[in-house]
């Protein structure tokens, strides 16, 4: 197995190549894992655009009659609402937002406010259009602009969640598995109270007490999902520190931290890309659910979830687009990294070489 | 060699499509037979292609990746078995032919009691009912030698010994009388004493039955006692076949010479191992001259040992505690430039004495005086100067060397730690120095760990610790793991080693030829107990213990002839 | 085997105590006061006095914890801030609907999934795995949220297969009315994942050397796949779903609310809206204490079906 692909056995000199290199190789062998991982970097340039509000910035532009249907459909695709029910100019107006009306109180203020700010926005705008690509919301907010905005989020929200809760869970597990002892104890302690509580409650009470926003959705998310990590780190220690490449550390005099972080960590590290693929997924995919129950980001803030809560109402009302958005745009992400999470795996399996 | 044929391979080729989209060549077309009521050991170091030999007979070889060539024959009494159907070739498994494995406790499945699947066997080819094959299980398990086989029927796998699931894989492959037995390593992951006797156990019942056996071994030693016929094997080509006389009298090919004198000889210790280039060059191999072992009066002593003890603790019942004692009372002293060599089975307690002394575990009893002071209660804070002084080479190549580490960073790691060298420039220089001392290219320095074979990594190891200049070298079970050949190569380089530097080895290890071979001084350990301790001709020709006998009269003596002659 | 149980019941006391410290925290240090939500229209100081004296929250922290712990001991949360119901009796009420619609749909996901996994696991690398792993994996993509919108909306609100919500008095009409649209939603979400899962434990043991030796028994496939590799599979499978078990008691919580079926999840959303905090201690601690016990019971299990298994 010295010949790469695409060097012709014999011909080049023999370059050594890390397991990471190798990995690399094997993943760039496995088409249906190498288109995933092409998808899955166009979803974080579209992420990286949406941080910097360079795509899907001016999602907050009601650039459309409420409503408008997506140009490939034609007006007549739905009935669409008269235009003049929504007041253009209203800075005091009534947010007749249906989906909304569920909202309790708090979060009323902040509600205005979006109007306002939103009513700046639109004292530029001169014409509505009848149709967009992929249609308008109930405000005439492309549906296009919107789904990238909320695919932005959703992704910021999945990686920045996965990495505190791969922080958090490794540096404990890391500890526990390590050390053992009285630490392990009440490490594991913190872990079992933790796991005996339904995620989804834990999610919800943190969700309830902290408010809203994205920075909430992450931190709650973090602090939720981290004992997954922490039982795979920890049994990963306890098998690695006894390793006889580790205890060979230990006797020519590395420390407890040179031996855990550069010794024992980077050979985990592939489960950990793993680890951080999966959650990662099932983060976006919270987030959507959050976002439903009304305990999400903010009114001011879009994410799929957020868009998918206000489907039912609109679906029942025929306008299926944002919905139909939404599905494609999440299912395409999911799935390409959970190939790519299929894909990582096998290639990065040191079993196999 | 005119006899009736059992067996008959015909130019078995057997391809291995890689993962890359390569083809390797795993058998190149080899021929041999089996004669009736015959044993024919297949012997070979690993990549040798034995194995896959066997596999490719029972036809287990996983399908998605195996390419047999179509020209390839297996006769089995003239039917060739790679033309089968599904249901005939599930007919003759374990009925015409069974296989026994390396690995008896993975080989079972832990479930199941072994009773019941023996008993499987015999309903499925001896179309016994339930009952019936019960009493036929106790029967067989009582033929093959385990206790109480009525109780035991009904045990799990995991709850017997190591030489028990052996035996009980051995019953479930003779429960239907096969024709042919395979037998892939039986004995390599068991003791030296259980090894004798499931070796033993196939050689009467290869008699009683009349079956013929095909024996798959890396060790031509336990060939000699009970084989018939040899076949040696080497990168998937027969080098040599012949009759155990024709092997081990006048041996024709170089390699099966190599083989026969790679291997350490409890009586006769020549200054350097035999390897194989010796045999492959022209000129051939002539015997260096013997090479004097034991302690004198006026070695400097630079490790003292008194009274070492470890004790393991585990909970048991609601409040209780149960202690084992892995090492009880262990005391040593190891001379400057000598070697002391600590032999057992596996449980002796042998390789905890080795860690205790690297503090990889903390002795809870006794004193290690090195140099005069007490290594083991040192802080770890002082220790640490120690441990430069102190190395230890372990005993799977593939696990001791950091696999994310390019054998640079493997070598420079210790002279950084230690301060040795002033930088990275001069470390690197003495890194590739040392490279070269142990027999390596320079351009190792490169590479990852899994880019060199076992030996190769375990010469890696050997530099890893050499950055540091050690006095003292614990070897544990440092060659075990390495085939003959490979194995003679790195006890020479341990041997130039130690007269280059005069080391101190302590050297452990299950294999009493090795150790005979490379030691000053040899203690037997047994369940955690010093059994004797002796310089290392004494202990061989005049053991005083009855355990240090049992264990020297289970060593495989190769040809029985030979060893008659030397009784 | 007594002396394990006695030692892993005594084990629970610090982590249900862990527990209370977590929610106990939660809700009264870092949560808000929630008598300002309470109070509603008319916040004046006397009612907001009133009602922390009435809630206890105008006790020092020690004393509420205390109060919290022997809320615990005696298993009586007092009464529902929102609703004034006690406690014991909403948790009575809304358990029954929830464990209705997880506990069936648990039955039929495993019927379902495991011979599936099964079957897919014996072709491996053949093209029914293949169609059937990128089925799954397709499957898991969509939101949860995307079936339950689209399913109610075609299913039972456009072809009027079933009720759009709602839920009944009889165990039978809800059984035959009311859960099949959930539980259908329920499994697209749940079986992607549960083939794979159960599928990546078949194949585990496929590797294993005793599949090797029954091969050379001579044993057929089927037989090696039914008999040897399914018993050792049966293993993790056993003691995923007792894991799991526990959690079917918070219900489905999307399903709930969306279908309207009035159980725990339904219940807990509303009670973390309202800041309902007897209703939520009540939860976890009900479901702390279950996936304690579960844990322990499926410790025992793994013993009964793991001869290797040793509780010490």
């Amino acid at each position: 197995m010295t010949a790469t692909v695409q060097t012709a056995p014999g011909m080049a000199a023999p370059v050594s190549k890390s397991l990471w290199a190798l990995g690399w190789q094997r993943l760039k062998r496995n088409k249906v894992g190498f288109i995933s991982l092409w998808v899955v970097s166009v979803y974080l340039l579209i992420a990286l655009g949406g941080w910097f509000n360079v795509v899907g910035g001016n999602w907050l532009n009601e650039i459309a009659v409420p409503y408008a249907p997506p140009s490939w459909v034609g007006a007549s695709g739905a009935d669409v609402m008269p235009a003049d029910a929504y007041d253009a100019s209203g800075v005091e107006s009534s947010a007749p937002i249906v989906t909304l009306a569920r909202q309790e109180d708090p979060i009323g203020k902040e509600l205005t406010e979006a109007e306002k700010d939103a009513g700046r926005y639109k004292v530029e705008e001169v014409k509505k259009r009848e149709s967009l690509p992929f249609g308008a919301d109930l405000r005439g907010r492309d549906v296009l602009q919107k789904t990238l905005k909320g695919t932005s989020t959703s992704i910021f929200v999945g990686i920045f969640g996965a990495v505190l809760a791969l922080l958090i869970g490794t540096t404990l597990g890391a500890v526990s598995g390590y050390f053992g002892g009285k630490i392990d104890d009440l490490l594991t302690w913190f872990y079992s109270v933790f796991t005996s509580v339904p995620d989804m409650l834990l999610l919800l009470s943190f969700a309830a007490v902290s408010g809203r926003g994205i920075t909430t959705i992450i931190m709650v998310m973090a602090l939720t999902s981290w004992t997954g990590t922490y039982r795979l780190v920890r049994a990963e220690y306890l098998k690695l520190k006894s390793r006889e490449y580790v205890q060979a550390a230990s006797a020519i005099g590395a420390s407890h931290s040179r031996r855990m972080f550069v010794h024992i960590l980077p050979n985990i590290s592939h489960l950990l890309l793993v680890q951080f693929s999966l959650m990662t997924v099932a983060l976006i995919k919270y987030e959507a659910i959050l976002s439903f129950l009304g305990f999400g980001v903010g009114v001011r803030q879009v994410s799929l979830g957020s868009m998918l809560a206000e489907a039912p109402s609109e679906l029942v009302q025929g306008y299926w687009w944002q919905m139909l958005a939404v599905t494609i745009a999440m299912s395409i992400l999911v799935t390409a990294f959970s190939l790519l999470v299929d894909a990582l795996r096998d290639a990065l399996d040191p079993k196999v070489k | 060699m005119t006899q009736d044929n059992l067996l008959s391979i015909r130019n078995l080729k057997v391809n291995f499509r890689l993962e890359s989209g390569e083809r390797f060549e795993a058998l190149k077309g080899i021929s041999f037979d089996i004669p009736k009521h015959r044993t024919v050991a297949l012997v070979g170091e690993s990549g040798s292609g034995k194995s896959v030999t066997s596999m490719a007979i029972m036809q287990l070889l996983p399908s998605n990746n195996t390419e047999v060539d179509p020209a390839s024959e297996i006769l089995f009494n003239g039917k060739n078995l790679l033309t089968l159907t599904g249901s005939e070739l599930r007919a003759m498994r374990g009925k015409d032919v069974a296989m026994i494995f390396q690995e008896p406790m993975s080989s079972l499945n832990p479930v199941f009691t072994v009773g019941d699947q023996i008993a499987e066997t015999l309903m499925l080819h001896a179309g016994l009912g339930r009952s019936a094959a019960k009493k036929r299980v106790v029967e067989l398990l009582t033929e093959v030698g385990l206790p109480d086989p009525a109780k035991k029927a009904g045990a799990y796998p995991h709850q017997l010994s190591g030489g028990q699931q052996q035996r009980v894989m051995i019953a479930m492959a003779i429960a239907c009388e096969p024709k042919l037995l395979i037998a892939d390593e039986p004995t390599t992951a068991l003791d030296v004493t259980i090894q004798k006797q499931i070796l033993e156990l196939i050689a009467k019942l290869q008699k009683k039955h009349g079956m013929s056996v095909l024996f798959i071994t890396h060790d031509l030693g336990v060939v000699g006692e009970f084989a018939d016929d040899v076949v040696v094997m080497r990168h998937g080509v027969i080098r040599e076949t012949g009759t155990v006389k024709q092997i081990f009298d006048a041996p024709k090919d170089a390699y099966t010479k190599a083989l026969l004198n790679c291997r350490p000889h409890l009586d006769r210790r020549p200054m350097r191992l035999a390897v194989i280039d010796d045999f492959l060059r022209e000129g051939g191999y002539v015997e260096p001259a013997e090479r004097q072992r034991g302690y004198l009066p006026d070695d400097e002593i630079i490790l003292d040992v008194q009274g070492l003890g470890k004790s393991f603790e585990s909970r048991e019942g609601l409040f209780g505690k149960h202690v084992f004692h892995a090492v009880k009372d262990v005391s040593f002293k190891l001379a400057r430039g000598k070697t002391l060599g600590i032999v057992g089975e596996s449980g002796s307690g042998k390789t905890t004495v080795g860690l205790t002394l690297v503090r990889l575990h903390e002795a809870t009893a006794g004193k290690a005086l090195f140099h005069g002071k007490d290594i083991l209660s040192m802080s770890p804070r002082e220790f640490q100067d120690y441990k430069r002084r102190i190395q230890i080479i372990f005993q799977n190549p593939y696990a001791s060397l950091n696999p994310r580490f390019t054998v640079g960073q493997i070598l420079t790691e210790p002279m950084m730690l230690h301060d040795i060298g002033t930088n990275q420039h001069e470390r690197l220089q003495m890194a590739r120095e040392l490279l070269e001392r142990v027999g390596l290219p320079e351009n190792a320095m490169f590479k990852y760990p899994h880019e060199f074979s076992g030996g190769q990594r375990q010469r890696i190891a050997i530099a890893r610790c050499l950055t540091m200049k050690p006095e003292l070298l614990i070897c544990d079970e440092s060659v075990s793991a390495l085939d003959v050949s490979v194995q003679a190569q790195v006890l020479n380089l341990l041997q130039d080693l130690q007269d280059e530097y005069q080391l101190s080895y302590l050297f452990i290890s299950h294999d009493l030829a090795v150790v005979k071979h490379i030691s000053d001084q040899v203690m037997v350990m047994n369940k955690g107990e010093v059994v004797e301790q002796a310089d290392a001709d004494d202990i061989y020709l005049r053991p005083k213990q009855d355990y240090t006998r049992r264990l020297l009269s289970s060593i495989p003596q190769g040809w029985v002839n030979e060893a008659i002659v030397a009784a | 085997m007594s002396a394990y149980i006695i030692r892993r019941i005594l084990q629970m006391i610090p982590t249900l105590f862990g527990v209370m410290l977590l929610v106990f925290t939660l809700f009264t240090l870092v949560g808000g006061d929630p008598t300002y939500i309470l109070a509603g229209k008319h916040l004046t100081a006397e009612v907001l006095a009133n009602l922390r004296a009435q809630l206890g929250l105008d006790k020092t922290l020690p004393e509420q914890f205390m109060i919290f712990v022997r809320q615990v001991l005696t298993l009586d949360f007092g009464t529902s801030w929102s609703t004034q119901q006690p406690v014991s009796d909403i948790i009575s009420t809304r358990i029954g609907p929830s464990l209705t619609l997880t506990g069936s749909m648990m039955i039929v996901d495993l019927l379902i999934a495991i011979p599936l996994a099964a079957a897919v696991a014996y072709f491996r690398g053949g093209l029914t795995d293949r169609i059937v792993t990128i089925a799954c994996t397709v499957a898991m993509s969509i939101s949860a949220l995307v079936y339950i919108i689209a399913g109610q909306y075609f299913l039972a609100y456009r072809m009027e297969m079933f009720p759009v919500r709602g839920w009944g008095d009889s165990l039978l009409t809800n059984l035959l009315v009311y859960v099949p649209l959930p539980l259908l939603m329920g499994l697209m979400v749940s079986l992607g994942p549960d083939i794979r899962f159960y599928r990546s434990f078949f194949l585990e043991e496929m590797n294993h050397d005793y599949v090797r030796t029954a091969r050379a028994k001579g044993l057929s496939e089927k037989t090696v796949m039914l008999k040897h590799v399914l018993r050792n599979a049966m293993i993790p499978v056993v003691t995923t779903v007792m894991m799991s078990l526990p959690f079917l008691m918070i219900g489905a919580l999307v399903l709930e609310s969306f279908f309207g079926i009035p159980g725990m999840g339904n219940e807990v959303v509303m009670a973390v809206n309202k800041s309902d905090f007897p209703v939520i201690k009540a939860v976890t601690i009900y479901i702390a204490l279950a996936t304690m016990l579960f844990n322990l019971l499926a410790d025992l299990v793994y013993k009964l079906i793991d001869p290797r298994v040793q509780l010490k």
